[in-house]
């Protein structure tokens, strides 16, 4: 367990100058090659669509540079020793995303455009507001409870809004959102500073069931109440993408705090028995199932989305069919939660791997940064931002792919949406925060990478 | 702490190798049948959206091509001949599919062939686009002469060159019009499918090779064949009694001949007069059903001609005549089905014939015995007119031994010399043939009247070689055939043969 240092002084030791320059040297070559990669693939998927380059190339080329050194100079100033793979990651996955959004609707285009700049833009104003991440652990509770508000707002009369079937959005005007995609960040700071605090008691084993020893019973309601906030969130928006991510992310901190496997299959189990009851009880649930086993029994209705989606990667194959020369017009959807389809059609295996590997990065990236922060609060709000991130988009792929029954979630920074977008940017800043703190208050920051 | 970390890491591993194996299994495993599923159209609209090569004519009459248009799907199939050659080329509609050469060569005309794909790859910085055109062995005017003579008849018309399984027409009444069907109107196109399934003369299936009727007694040049590969035929030994009619073993109902009338003699008589006693007795005490059997699976029965068009029907001769009741020294073995052996041995009961099978056994026994690959491609071509790819002539089957085919291909000169089938002669050429009426019921008498026919130079090999079929007509005496199918063999084999 690392010791207690006091907050980095205004002359930082020698050793962390070092590292802090050379991880952002590392960052900003990272990024260069990601905004080559991007500006290629948008030059590309032009020439497939039209023939020719697109008009906008230069200014593009002017709006990447400008969002990328913001970033990258924000990182510079105010977290300058932390992790240097992530924003070129995040980088990559949003310009790509960018590109094929770009390539379906030149409207969404623009939208996401803007979004991208709001995402950056709060990234930047969470790197300047929280200097010190054991200050969320703070407001802890407040947090707790931001974070339920805001994932019941949509029941509310007035504001909420029913779209494509679920109940997940909050419109102000003319401004809509989903309030979720901030409500999981929330909890994951509340998870985080609820469980680094009770971790002891939680962790005692004290308790035998056959041949285990395990906790109090007593200390399994925690457990209980959030697999009941994740069930609410089933039955009264009818998210089980959402559900499913905010269980998992509950389970995961609350495992990795007490290091007691016993929770995981406690959570498990509940979540058998809630996935069977919801079954049985909700139409919407058996139909997500039925799509899953078989979606050729109704090839035109239900099943429609997943089987175009899957003739769009077969379509693509190994190598894919170009950037710009798929068929794009037949997966609802396809700019958001199917996207993958559209990147798998038009560049393949290749590509898809390119995604997966692309969020395997970023989830080892994470899970160091979780590591390189002791055993602390950073830690497990570290652990539990990463589990977000990798899930989330494990999830949706795995839908795609009829891997698991199909749940509706963006893939993170890929898909087209504000939200998500938005909040996705603040979680990785505040991955970068913890980040940047761990190494600025190791004993040895040269030990702590 | 660390090692939740680090099993969680683990974890996410996991779930993210399954999404690979996942990814890998649509993408590469099941891509190709995922691609090829009858509701995933991705393949077609990127079809209908690129240059597809034309069809030609032997004789150089374009039959279909591809027209640009300002609409959804750029390309829109055009067959400028109508229904003359649709048996043929087919169709090729976005909403229906593909039939005929559009779809035996699709990937020939989409340019997706690997010889066409290369010259696509040396031509990268020239822009030329790979698809191929396919020229055709069939002749526009043969067609013409074959629709002409046939008229508004059901029936069919193959002709083809021995030598080479060269087809030269494919005619089958009804046709159909393939523009309507190729229509880029899905509406209008099902419309018109709808309407021409209903139609009871079926047009959509092209009878010349993707039907089959009872052969009558053309299936008595087989027959014949058959017997002189048994060895226990020659042509002049055994002489048949001239009778009325044959009685095989267990039945007392005779195989009769057309009006009654008394018919027997030697190999070359009997196919000159189409004796029915003679080739049922010839079935059932010289040859047996093993070389029947045999013979007629040699000619290609039994089996669908591996022609370059979709979906040939095949051609059968029962392979069942019960078991072994008797072993008469030398002669074949008594079957409990003989009756049933000498019915077939006229090409009645379950012998069933495409027009196609009967016109390759007409060129085997031309060919000297060996029966050709029937082919409807000549060559395909690339964009600039050069030769990518050229059909390789092949032998099916070797159906009988050249000597025996001598004799058979004498034998059928006699039949248009002497015989049933004299309207066939042809001024300086030499012709063989065989008459066929195959009798569909007798209240009221209904029959196929069929002719199959080889025709070339005097002491040449013969070039063409043809089958006719008129369906369904009324009546059943023995010239029901040559005077019905005769004039239209003749007419078609005349034209192939540039007489007159």
């Amino acid at each position: 367990m690392t010791a207690t240092v006091p907050p980095s002084s205004a002359t930082p030791r020698p050793n962390v100058q070092a590292i802090g320059t050379r991880r952002r040297t590392t960052e900003l070559g990272l990024l260069v090659l990601s905004s080559i990669i991007v500006l290629g693939a948008y030059a590309l998927a032009s020439l497939g669509r039209n023939a020719s380059l697109p008009a906008d190339i230069l200014p593009f080329l002017g709006v990447i540079l400008v969002l990328v050194l913001a970033a990258h100079l924000a990182v510079r100033r105010w977290a300058r020793c932390s992790d240097a793979l992530l924003l070129p990651i995040v980088a990559l996955l949003n310009g790509l995303g960018f590109v094929f959004i770009a390539r379906l609707d030149d409207q969404l285009a623009g939208l996401q455009a803007t979004w991208t700049g709001v995402g950056i833009a709060a990234f930047i104003l969470t790197l300047v507001v929280v200097r010190d991440v054991r200050v969320l652990q703070r407001y802890r509770y407040t947090f707790g409870l931001v974070g339920v508000a805001l994932l019941l707002l949509p029941l509310l009369p007035v504001f909420g809004q029913n779209i494509n079937g679920a109940r997940i959005w909050v419109a102000f005007g003319p401004v809509s959102f989903q309030p979720g995609e901030f409500a999981k960040i929330a909890l994951a700071i509340f998870f985080a500073g609820y469980l680094v605090e009770r971790r002891e008691i939680l962790g005692v084993a004290t308790f035998r069931v056959g041949p285990f020893n395990t906790p109090d019973p007593r200390q399994f309601g925690p457990v209980l109440v959030a697999w009941g906030i994740s069930l609410l969130v089933v039955i009264f928006q009818r998210d089980l993408g959402s559900a499913l991510l905010f269980f998992l992310l509950f389970l995961v901190t609350l495992w990795v705090a007490t290091g007691r496997a016993v929770y995981v299959v406690l959570g498990f189990v509940l979540f058998g028995v809630g996935a069977f009851v919801s079954w049985t009880q909700f139409s919407h649930v058996q139909d997500r199932v039925s799509i899953w086993l078989d979606p050729w029994a109704d090839p035109a209705g239900s099943g429609y989305q997943v089987i175009q989606a899957a003739y769009a990667l077969a379509w693509g194959g190994t190598s894919g069919v170009g950037p710009g020369l798929g068929i794009v017009d037949r997966i609802p959807f396809d700019e958001t939660d199917f996207i993958v389809a559209i990147i798998g059609e038009e560049l393949g295996l290749l590509g898809t791997t390119a995604v997966l590997v692309a969020f395997l990065l970023l989830a080892g990236s994470g899970l160091r940064i979780a590591k390189g922060a002791g055993a602390t609060f950073g830690t497990l709000l570290a652990v539990g931002l990463t589990s977000l991130v990798a899930f989330q988009a494990f999830i949706i792929m795995a839908g795609v792919t009829r891997l698991l029954p199909l749940t509706g979630v963006t893939l993170p920074f890929v898909s087209y949406g504000g939200s998500s977008l938005v909040s996705n940017y603040v979680l990785v800043a505040l991955l970068l925060r913890i980040s940047d703190q761990s190494i600025r208050r190791a004993p040895d920051p040269l030990a702590a990478l | 702490m660390r090692r939740q970390i680090a099993l969680l890491g683990a974890a996410i591993l996991i779930c993210y190798v399954a999404l690979f194996v996942k990814f890998n299994q649509i993408q590469v495993f099941q891509a190709d049948a995922l691609n090829g599923r009858s509701d995933n159209t991705r393949q077609l609209q990127r079809d209908f959206n690129e240059p597809r090569g034309s069809i030609i004519t032997a004789d150089g009459v374009l039959a279909a091509f591809s027209e640009e248009r300002r609409a959804t799907l750029r390309y829109q199939r055009v067959y400028p001949e109508g229904d003359l050659l649709a048996g043929v080329t087919g169709y090729y509609s976005f909403g229906l599919g593909s039939s005929g050469v559009e779809r035996s060569y699709n990937d020939e005309l989409a340019g997706r062939t690997t010889a066409l794909k290369l010259r696509e790859l040396t031509g990268f910085f020239t822009d030329t686009s790979s698809e191929g055109d396919v020229v055709l062995t069939v002749r526009k005017d043969l067609q013409e002469v074959a629709r002409d003579a046939l008229g508004d008849r059901p029936g069919a018309v193959v002709a083809l060159d021995p030598r080479d399984g060269a087809v030269l027409t494919l005619w089958s009444s009804p046709s159909f019009d393939p523009n309507q069907l190729s229509s880029n109107d899905t509406t209008q196109a099902t419309a018109v499918k709808e309407f021409l399934d209903a139609v009871p003369q079926k047009p959509l299936l092209i009878r010349a090779y993707q039907e089959n009727y009872f052969p009558g007694s053309t299936f008595k040049v087989v027959t014949a064949a058959a017997g002189l590969e048994s060895r226990a035929v020659t042509a002049t030994t055994p002489d048949y009694p001239v009778v009325t009619e044959y009685t095989p073993p267990f039945t007392r109902q005779g195989i009769s001949n057309f009006g009654g009338a008394p018919c027997g003699g030697t190999l070359f008589v009997i196919l000159a007069r189409s004796c029915n006693s003679s080739f049922a007795q010839m079935a059932v005490e010289q040859t047996g059903p093993d070389p029947m059997v045999a013979t007629a699976e040699r000619f290609g029965f039994n089996d669908a001609p591996p022609i370059d068009l979709p979906d040939p029907a095949r051609s059968v001769y029962p392979t069942d005549f019960g078991e072994i009741v008797e072993r008469p020294p030398g002669r074949p073995p008594v079957y409990s089905d003989a009756p049933k052996l000498a019915q077939t041995a006229i090409g009645q009961n379950d012998v069933r014939a495409t027009p196609l099978q009967m016109a390759l056994v007409a060129a085997g026994v031309a060919a000297g015995g060996e029966v050709p690959v029937p082919h409807v491609m000549d060559e395909i071509r690339a964009r600039d007119g050069s030769v990518v790819e050229r059909y390789e002539p092949e032998v099916w089957r070797k159906a009988v031994a050249p000597a025996d085919a001598a004799t058979l291909r004498q034998a059928m000169v006699g039949v248009v010399a002497d015989g049933t089938a004299r309207n066939m002669a042809i001024q300086g050429f030499e012709v063989g043939a065989k008459t066929g009426t195959a009798q569909l019921g007798t209240t009221p008498p209904r029959s196929h009247g069929w002719m199959i026919a080889f025709g070339g130079r005097p002491g040449q090999d013969p070039t063409v070689a043809v089958a006719v079929i008129v369906e369904n007509l009324s009546g059943a005496s023995a010239e029901t055939g040559g005077s019905t199918a005769g004039p239209v063999a003749r007419a078609v084999l005349a034209a192939a043969l540039g007489a007159e």
